[in-house]
């Protein structure tokens, strides 16, 4: 390799001049906002560094603890009966976030259209977006202690309803951007045959929205799972009240046991969800649609 | 199966579609896990007209929050922010790198990207609070568990969004790359590093904004923070101390939403 030509050599040549290069000061400004940001960040964090030196070998330790609970005869006392009460809370967990699931799509469908500005007058778009932007910022544990808990009391139940609550938030702002991005041609060919506005909507804007819409709702599925899960540590049932109760007792065998059953049901539901989400969206690529057409 | 006659090619009906017998046993399949999930959570609204009087005197409180103690809240609200600054930070950089291994435009061997992608999934399904007991459990009370958590939670997520980015990525600069004779690190740097860094920045903000929320989360299960204050005051059964902190805490979210949000517009 040559050595880089100068630009006056360069010039000699009769090339010509090389660019300069763009200005990096923005670049290096922000850089250096950020690095200063952070400087601040582990000043005010006040965090105990020293138990950072003390982790890997206590995480060694625990983590080996967490194994052998884990290898373990599942089928001998009490080991069996540990899988099971993990196996049954994690199921109540699933069913939570399921149950959470269908309350947020049943009340974020109608909403969707309320806040959908190619549909609804825009009073009411403007009022259900403030709506949805309240419901968005709070977070569902504070749904889940202010106001579940208190009426329904401790138990699934409450951790439902809170998830449900959040769950209308976030389905019915993309329920209303997934109407707003439709085609305007269906619901013309729609109109055109005499339809009113309630027929546009169930024959045009329906079925051109819903495999979009189905599949947010299987997002939240996935994703209320693992709320579900937080809910569970302030007494709203399913496989966080075990965990809470595992690890206060410092049970590394149990704790081991726990996070396996949960790690494995949140990837096969996860990958069951994908797949069908993949289908929902993308259609079915088989033979059998081909004949019809 | 056609029944469209040639002499009445203007007036002939089509035939309606068969509804696929797919969609009723899906249809079925989700009435039917309804119910089971209903039974076994002993789904009932009748509690909010017996027993929204026992709830109601909590609600109450809630609705008078004690602005009083909104000074004391401060302190532990910059600790939540620099919690999430910093968990942030190191969790996106280990995050790209993750993404990296976990696409298969960046790493040829399958053997590495696959153990990369299950790597990933299940540190992603670990629920956040989960990885806060954890840390708790392992360095005690405090920010720094809270930072550990934190930084766990942003992995699985940004590897996540970032993988996929980098899977949709334009083949171009790839090429390009290639013919030089770039080697992998250096193609990831030059080729692809570029072409998904609005994304991957957009990414960064996203998941500093779900922090906060999250660092609420871990700070009840003991990772310091806004979180400890909400449970100490709610062992306490101060409901308005509670409310007080909570109405900040929209607040905040609101505010960094908003902030985050009109810098990401600007990157993509």
């Amino acid at each position: 390799m040559s050595a880089p030509i100068s630009p006056a050599a360069r010039a000699r040549r009769g090339a010509p001049p090389r660019p300069s290069a763009p200005s990096r000061l923005r670049y290096t400004l922000t850089q250096l906002g950020v690095l200063a940001l952070v400087i601040v960040c582990l000043v005010l964090v006040d965090a105990n560094w020293a138990r950072l030196l003390e982790a890997p070998a206590l995480s060694l330790n625990y983590g080996g603890l967490m194994v052998q609970g884990v290898v373990q005869n599942p089928f001998s006392e009490p080991y069996s009966q540990y899988w099971t009460d993990a196996i049954l809370l994690m199921f109540e967990s699933l069913q939570i976030a399921w149950i959470g699931t269908v309350i947020g799509a049943i009340f974020s469908f109608p909403i969707g259209f309320l806040a959908a500005s190619n549909v609804s007058p825009r009073g009411v778009v403007i009022v259900t977006r403030q709506i949805l932007n309240i419901i968005r910022a709070v977070p569902e544990l504070v749904f889940a202690i202010a106001i579940m808990l208190p009426i329904f009391g401790l138990g699934p139940l409450a951790g439902a309803l809170a998830i449900g609550v959040g769950s209308i938030g976030t389905l019915g702002k993309l329920t209303s951007e997934a109407i707003e991005a439709v085609p305007t041609g269906p619901g013309e060919a729609t109109r055109s045959t005499g339809a009113g506005t309630l027929q546009t909507l169930r024959w045009a804007v329906t079925p051109q929205i819903l495999p979009e819409v189905i599949a947010f709702w299987l997002y939240r599925f996935e994703i209320n799972i693992r709320a579900s899960a937080i809910l569970g540590i302030l007494g709203a049932g399913g496989v966080g009240s075990l965990l809470a109760q595992v690890f206060e007792r410092r049970d590394w065998e149990r704790i081991g046991i726990t996070l396996t059953v949960i790690i494995v049901v949140t990837v096969i539901v996860d990958q069951i969800s994908g797949a069908v989400r993949h289908r929902v969206i993308s259609g079915v690529p088989v033979a059998g649609a081909k004949a019809l057409v | 199966m056609t029944t469209a006659t040639p002499s009445r090619t203007s007036t002939a009906r089509p035939p309606r579609p068969r509804p696929r017998l797919g969609t009723y046993i899906g249809l079925a399949a989700v009435v039917a896990i309804t119910v089971w999930a209903g039974i076994g959570i002993e789904f009932d609204l009748r509690p909010l007209w017996t027993d929204l009087g026992r709830g109601w005197f909590i609600i109450q409180e809630f609705l008078a929050p004690n602005w009083s103690y909104i000074g004391r809240t401060i302190g532990p609200f910059i600790e939540t922010l620099s919690i999430a600054v910093i968990a942030t930070l190191v969790g996106c950089a280990v995050g790209l790198g993750m993404s990296l291994l976990a696409s298969r435009v960046t790493t040829a061997n399958p053997v590495l990207y696959r153990a990369a992608k299950l790597f990933l999934s299940v540190v992603r399904s670990l629920p956040d609070v989960g990885y806060g007991l954890l840390f708790f459990a392992l360095v005690g009370a405090g920010s720094l568990a809270g930072i550990l958590a934190l930084i766990m939670f942003n992995i699985g997520i940004i590897a996540k969004l970032t993988s996929e980015t980098i899977d949709a990525v334009d083949r171009g600069p790839l090429e390009a790359a290639d013919s030089t004779g770039a080697s992998a690190l250096q193609r990831a740097r030059f080729a692809v590093v570029p072409m998904i860094l609005p994304n991957y920045l957009s990414y960064c903000l996203y998941v500093f904004e779900l922090n906060i929320r999250a660092s609420v989360v871990i700070g009840i299960v003991g990772g310091g923070g806004i979180g400890s204050s909400i449970s100490v005051e709610f062992a306490r059964f101060n409901y308005s101390n509670v409310s007080a902190i909570v109405v900040l805490l929209i607040v905040v979210v609101f505010a960094i939403d908003l902030l985050s949000q009109s810098l990401r517009r600007r990157l993509t």
